[in-house]
């Protein structure tokens, strides 16, 4: 969730020189270090740009990982001035002022360190995998050798519609005060994704993701703090969506609870669709002209010699 | 979570401790007003510990003698101004505890109060946060302050004043 004032500040110019403290890690010496930058800035710049700037001109030894610049692969994930964020998606602007142009940046907590700011996801991704990130179905022929979609109306599509935003960036996780001091537990991000699944109306098997979910490092660890949707980049709401899991798994569990609904596979059309002819617009033409004859010959551009030798 | 699942989820070396770890609900910042639900947790921890803590020690002092002489000295001895504070405490701890696990067990049993899932709109707050458990969670702030003040005046006065 981007706060509204985070928002405002991001429109604002930066501080004209900004200090950054990275915390660093060296797994040649096992040393565990912060490190001082000074840095100046421009307006628009993010943290990631920052971090890239002291790559290149200072210290070119500093880590990080990244890929898309925009908030959208989720790898770029790191803790500024202690909150977890997306490096790609916070203005320096937003995190500094003239009074304060200190940024701490660290490595995601609850996730081992690789190097820097590079975090180990496999742990994270194992729990993803244990949730069974599929839709199942009685017959698996229907996913595997599929001819036809799963019917799924737009309300249907709603419910899940928030949870199928995650990027998996880990914000959430390293926020999580249970996954701190229970690093089996699976996290809300697997949780979330547990029920996006189970509350799907094109998956038929919710029972067995429910026996992966309902154990103790499972839906019943969570305690409520809200900090994973508070966190959450993509308003993904994690929070609710594990409070309904373990609602589900306790009436699963008194015997009152199963799926309401799923949906079948569409087959064939009823009727076959109805063909349009194409025709070319004659209301707004050159005059003269014949759009038919046009689309006939063909396409040639000349070029001069100067657009060539550029 | 099985062995071989659970071999695959090992920890590397330089993952932070169990201690340091389990200070990370107090290292993490998020402001107050953007996530409240946090201060909830970590009050409702302290308080918890609070209350077994008491649990413990009323146990041993209420099973150290069966002779009145002897439990009037021990009465004597509790009814110290620092075991009144004490006292105080405990009362805050045990009306926060109790006010705050209504609110917990209607969410995380019945999942009341978290909203729908909704189509995200500026300004982004995720409909758990503008339900009615948040509205439940300060009126649990504002009770138990409340009645904090009453169990303070009634154990240092001796009597409440309406």
């Amino acid at each position: 969730m981007l706060e509204a004032e985070e928002l405002e500040a991001a429109k604002r110019t930066p501080p004209k020189e900004v200090i950054l403290k990275v915390k660093r890690y060296n797994p040649e010496t096992g040393k565990q270090y912060i490190k001082e930058y000074k840095i100046l800035t421009y307006r628009g710049m993010t943290i990631l740009d920052a971090l890239n700037y002291i790559k290149e001109n200072i210290d070119p030894t500093l880590t990080t990982r990244y890929s898309c610049r925009m908030g959208v692969c989720g790898s770029c994930g790191m803790i500024i001035n202690g909150k977890p964020r997306l490096a790609c998606q916070t203005q320096v602007a937003a995190v500094a002022t003239e009074e304060n142009p200190v940024i701490t940046v660290e490595p995601l907590y609850n996730i081992p360190v690789i190097r820097d700011l590079v975090t180990d996801f496999t742990p994270f991704f194992e729990k993803h995998k244990m949730i069974m990130p599929y839709i199942m179905r009685k017959n698996p022929k229907e996913v595997d050798e599929a001819e036809y979609e799963f019917l799924m109306s737009p309300e249907e599509h709603l419910e899940i519609y928030e949870y199928s935003l995650c990027i998996m960036c880990g914000l959430c996780y390293s926020a999580c005060p249970v996954t701190a001091s229970d690093p089996e537990y699976l996290g809300p991000q697997a949780l979330a994704q547990a029920y996006r699944y189970i509350a799907d109306v094109r998956d038929e098997e919710p029972e067995k993701r429910i026996v992966v979910v309902d154990t103790e490092h499972g839906c019943h660890r969570c305690h409520f703090a809200g900090t994973c949707s508070a966190v959450c980049p993509k308003m993904v709401d994690p929070a609710a969506a594990i409070q309904r899991l373990r609602k589900i798994t306790l009436f699963y569990r008194l015997g009152l609870w199963r799926k309401k609904k799923t949906s079948r596979v569409a087959g064939p059309l009823e009727k076959p669709l109805r063909k349009i002819e194409a025709q070319y617009p004659t209301h707004n033409l050159v005059e003269g002209a014949d759009p038919e004859k046009q689309a006939k010959e063909p396409v040639s551009i000349d070029f001069t010699d100067e657009m060539l030798s550029e | 979570m099985n062995k071989t699942q659970k071999q695959r989820v090992k920890m590397l070396q330089n993952m932070i401790g169990f201690f340091r770890a389990s200070l990370n609900p107090w290292v993490i910042r998020v402001k107050f007003k953007e996530n409240p639900e946090r201060v909830a947790f970590i009050l409702h921890r302290v308080s918890g510990a609070i209350i077994a803590f008491y649990l413990l020690a009323h146990i041993i002092v209420t099973s150290y003698t069966d002779d009145p002489l002897a439990w009037e000295r021990i009465l004597n001895t509790l009814s110290s101004p620092w075991n009144k504070v004490g006292e105080w405490i405990l009362a805050t701890a045990i009306i926060y505890h109790g006010l705050n696990g209504i609110r917990l067990l209607l969410v995380e049993f019945f999942g009341v109060g978290i909203g729908r899932p909704e189509l995200p709109k500026p300004p982004y707050i995720p409909p758990s946060f503008k339900g009615g458990q948040r509205k439940a969670l300060y009126a649990v702030f504002i009770l138990s302050i409340i009645g904090s003040i009453l169990s303070a005046v009634l154990i240092f006065t001796g009597k409440l004043p309406i």
